[in-house]
């Protein structure tokens, strides 16, 4: 199956393989398979990682997430969009059993000049690769005049990569117009490739294989623009089946799809761009490779053109190629030493090598040699921005390990740091503004409703328990600090941006809930969390109070009263920030459950033997002064 | 009364609870504190049969050569605890006594130090007095202040020795209720009963 289905975080985002990195999010798309449209599918959030596509639902995202992985992804195409029909990327699969021969080696022999359309990928393709009819079968080369539409043989000594402006074209037999080199070029090549036995499929011009920079130039400048060498054009308007030459409808003189890639991106409303999905469709069961369930994304909401850059880019970087792949090697000593300065590295073999030397004077030695080693690693890392790309996986070890020497001697803000250097890996995985594409509700609401649930991941993740480890509840100024600083420094999130994303929990159904006290301190703390619970596990410790003496003479009976509490002591005792302990001692005291003592210690805190209920014993004495007098009377008889 | 009460008030639970007193935030508590404060004051002041209550922590006030003043230090500070109440938060529990009408500023305009606590309001002292008029069949009779305070008389009965002021009001009551008529001068003030 193309589509798997995938697990979410709590936050409701998929969960991530090592080193896979967000790469782009973009909120309401829907699916498609093949030309219809997956029920359930139609409106959710994409992300594209640097692995994989995935697709979350917006309604029930535990149900409908799936995700399917670039390495299966033969190509993709672009669709701009037309009218209503809002833009796509289809996304089609490798096949999965058949040979994987590439159809690339007969392209690439008809010559240079295919290769050199300027963005392959973008053109509608689905009408040039599964085009059953062949323009003309013929023997010959032919080229159609552009003035007359006459059919013209191509001549037999024109050979399409030697041609040049200087090579005789005969003109058209019908008009008498001379045609561009370019024209009869094409015609040429067109022809040569439709011969080649066994090639109905052409659409390996798209850059599957990421191609040198270099050499696409160069086939650029040997190329004008290119059509593509074979198959036809249906015309919008007659649907007669063009040449693909043609610029125009030779029946009916309409203009045709135009082959100037790039300004079809630009989204111009052209009447004529149809929409490659109807086309694909309507030739329902190809005879060829087209296997049937490739996977549209519609972007209603726009983000298209980014999201197509960034799945080029990381089509072309193939991540997941490096998935378990050895630490790229950058000459044999860096490996020496980087397997043996980094800690984590397991033992190499090249640890073996060394000579044997003990002692304090071994030690040493290994000591100043892995020193020296890690020197190394990071001045070449720093060198250029490749090398430290390239290097990036030991910089983040070695990084880890710092951070791990700083901790053994600092010792005070060890957790500090032991957050900095697991976050290190994290970096990837956070939502930056740079990454989520427009939103129809404005810009913002994407980026924030992103930002929210990766907070929603990070307080919630187990392995930091950032959210545990606070007591289940944290203030929103703690956690920003905290946040930010896991970030190291880079894409800070602002305290405006940051409190907007937290009161979107709520909306989002994220397990996470931002609370005001009265005093306006915002904390926030899990969904399942009340101040009933709270409370309850508050009094469940004063009720301990009672049985516990306190650690000095106290005059009063504690055994009746228990004893006050600071919200130092409280924070002590549930592992809260004191300025929650504070606001927590507040809202029960606001329920009545506490009364305060203010006094030279402080503010203590003490179950309430106040409002004990006999509380109103007094008011009712005059209430049962007048009902006695009432009473009275009547026996009296006057009333 | 016969002689001085010589069991010490029992203070309630709640004097020893060290947040009783903290003036309490919650109004719900507040109020029950104030009641709860409210009710120690009149228990405590008719244990001791105090008139007046000063809310300065001393305790000698000035002009009242009545009734020796008892030691109030101990009402709105528990030395045992080292806790006290704060001036500010006596008189707001005199305040609330006073919306009862249980207790009364010497001065009128409600800024004074001392007020009058009625642990029985000038109606239930004249209510006392009256039936003790009646009871000893003293209608008709003249009677100075002095006599019904200190003298051998009323010894016994429950407003001998109670303060001149209070005593002055509750025969106030019973002049408006037509049952005395209240003449002569400031310090030899007569009461004729009907």
């Amino acid at each position: 199956m193309f589509l798997k289905h995938i697990d979410l975080t709590t936050a409701l985002r998929p969960s991530y393989l090592p080193d896979e990195d967000l790469l782009f999010v973009q909120d309401n798309v829907g699916l498609y398979e093949g030309k219809y449209k997956l029920p359930n599918h139609q409106n959710g959030q994409v992300y594209l990682t640097s692995h994989r596509i995935c697709y979350v639902d917006k309604a029930e995202p535990r149900k409908y997430s799936v995700a399917l992985d670039l390495k299966d992804v033969e190509r993709y195409e672009f669709y701009a969009g037309f009218l209503k029909s809002s833009a796509k990327i289809t996304l089609i699969p490798k096949p999965t059993k058949r040979a994987s021969v590439q159809p690339r080696s007969p392209a690439l022999a008809t010559g240079p000049s295919r290769n050199g359309s300027p963005s392959p990928a973008q053109r509608s393709d689905g009408a040039i690769r599964n085009s059953p009819v062949e323009p003309a079968p013929v023997s010959t080369a032919t080229w159609v005049c552009t003035i007359c539409t006459f059919s013209n043989p191509v001549p037999s000594n024109f050979d399409p990569t030697t041609a040049n402006e200087h090579t005789p074209l005969p003109p058209c037999l019908a008009c008498g117009i001379k045609p561009t080199l370019a024209h009869v070029l094409k015609a040429a090549i067109s022809n040569a490739t439709s011969r080649h036995p066994g090639t109905p499929t052409i659409q390996t011009p798209l850059p599957i294989r990421p191609r040198p920079l270099s050499e696409l130039a160069e086939a650029q400048a040997s190329a004008s623009t290119t059509a593509d060498p074979e198959a036809s054009f249906q015309c919008p308007r007659c649907t007669f089946l063009n040449h693909p030459s043609l610029m125009s409808c030779e029946i009916c003189g309409g203009p045709l799809i135009s082959h100037d890639l790039p300004a079809e991106l630009t989204q111009q409303p052209r009447a004529n761009t149809e929409s490659p999905g109807p086309f694909l469709s309507s030739r329902s069961s190809p005879p060829n490779r087209e296997t049937p369930e490739s996977v549209k994304i519609s972007f209603r909401g726009g983000g298209e053109k980014i999201f197509y850059e960034r799945l080029k880019n990381s089509t072309t970087q193939r991540k997941w190629l490096l998935q378990g792949a050895p630490p790229i090697p950058s000459s044999s000593r860096q490996a020496i030493s980087s397997s043996d300065g980094v800690d984590s590295t397991p033992g190499s073999a090249v640890a073996r090598e060394r000579p044997k030397v003990g002692g304090i004077a071994g030690l040493e030695r290994r000591d100043q040699a892995r020193r020296k080693n890690n020197e190394l690693v990071i001045g070449t890392a720093f060198e250029d921005l490749e090398a430290l790309m390239a290097s990036a996986k030991q910089i983040v070890a070695l990084a880890e390990t710092f951070a791990r020497q700083v901790k053994g001697a600092g010792g005070s803000n060890a957790s500090e740091n032991a957050l900095l250097a697991e976050s290190v890996s994290q970096l990837g995985l956070i939502a930056t503004k740079d990454i989520v594409g427009s939103s129809s509700s404005g810009r913002d609401s994407l980026y924030l409703s992103e930002l929210a649930r990766t907070l929603a991941e990070f307080l919630t993740d187990d392995s930091r328990g950032v959210l545990k480890k606070a007591g289940g509840i944290i203030s929103l100024v703690d956690l920003w600090a905290m946040f930010n600083r896991a970030r190291g420094g880079v894409e800070l999130v602002s305290p405006a941006d940051f409190e907007k994303a937290a009161n979107l929990w709520e909306k989002l159904g994220l397990p996470v809930r931002l609370r005001t006290f009265k005093s306006g301190v915002m904390v926030v703390q899990g969904r399942d969390r009340t101040d009933d619970q709270t409370i309850k596990a508050l009094l469940a410790w004063m009720k301990d109070l009672h049985e516990f003496p306190p650690e000095r003479e106290v005059p009063w009976d504690w055994h009746m009263f228990g004893r006050g509490v600071t919200a130092r002591d409280v924070a002590e005792r549930f592992g809260w920030s004191i300025g929650v302990a504070e606001e927590e001692l507040e809202m029960a005291e606001e329920r009545g459950v506490l009364c305060r003592e203010e006094g030279i210690e402080g503010l203590k805190f003490w179950e309430n033997f106040i409002d004990t209920g006999e509380g109103k014993s007094y008011k009712d004495a005059a209430t049962l002064e007048s009902e006695r007098l009432l009473k009275t009377l009547k026996d009296v008889g006057m009333l | 009364m016969a002689s001085k009460p010589p069991a010490p008030f029992q203070f309630p639970r709640e004097y020893s609870f060290p947040p009783f007193f903290t003036p309490q935030t919650n109004l719900t508590t507040h109020h029950a504190q104030q009641t709860k404060w409210a009710a120690l004051v009149l228990a405590y002041c008719r244990h001791y049969r105090i008139f007046r209550l000063s809310i300065s922590p001393s305790p000698a006030t000035a002009s009242s050569q009545s009734a020796p003043p008892h030691d109030t230090s101990d009402l709105f500070h528990n030395k045992q605890l080292n806790r006290r109440l704060s001036p500010a938060h006596i008189r707001s529990v005199i305040d609330f006594l006073r919306k009862d009408g249980r207790a009364e500023y010497l001065d009128p305009k409600g800024s004074g130090d001392v007020a009058y606590v009625y642990w029985q309001t000038p109606e239930e002292w004249a209510g006392i007095i009256e039936s003790w008029v009646e009871g000893t069949a003293q209608k008709g009779s003249v009677l100075t202040v002095y006599e019904l305070v200190e003298g051998e008389n009323t010894r016994g009965s429950e407003f001998w020795g109670m303060d001149r002021d209070v005593l002055i009001k509750a025969l106030g009551v019973l002049v408006k209720r037509g049952k005395a008529q209240i003449f002569g001068q400031e310090d030899s003030l007569g009461v004729k009963f009907f």
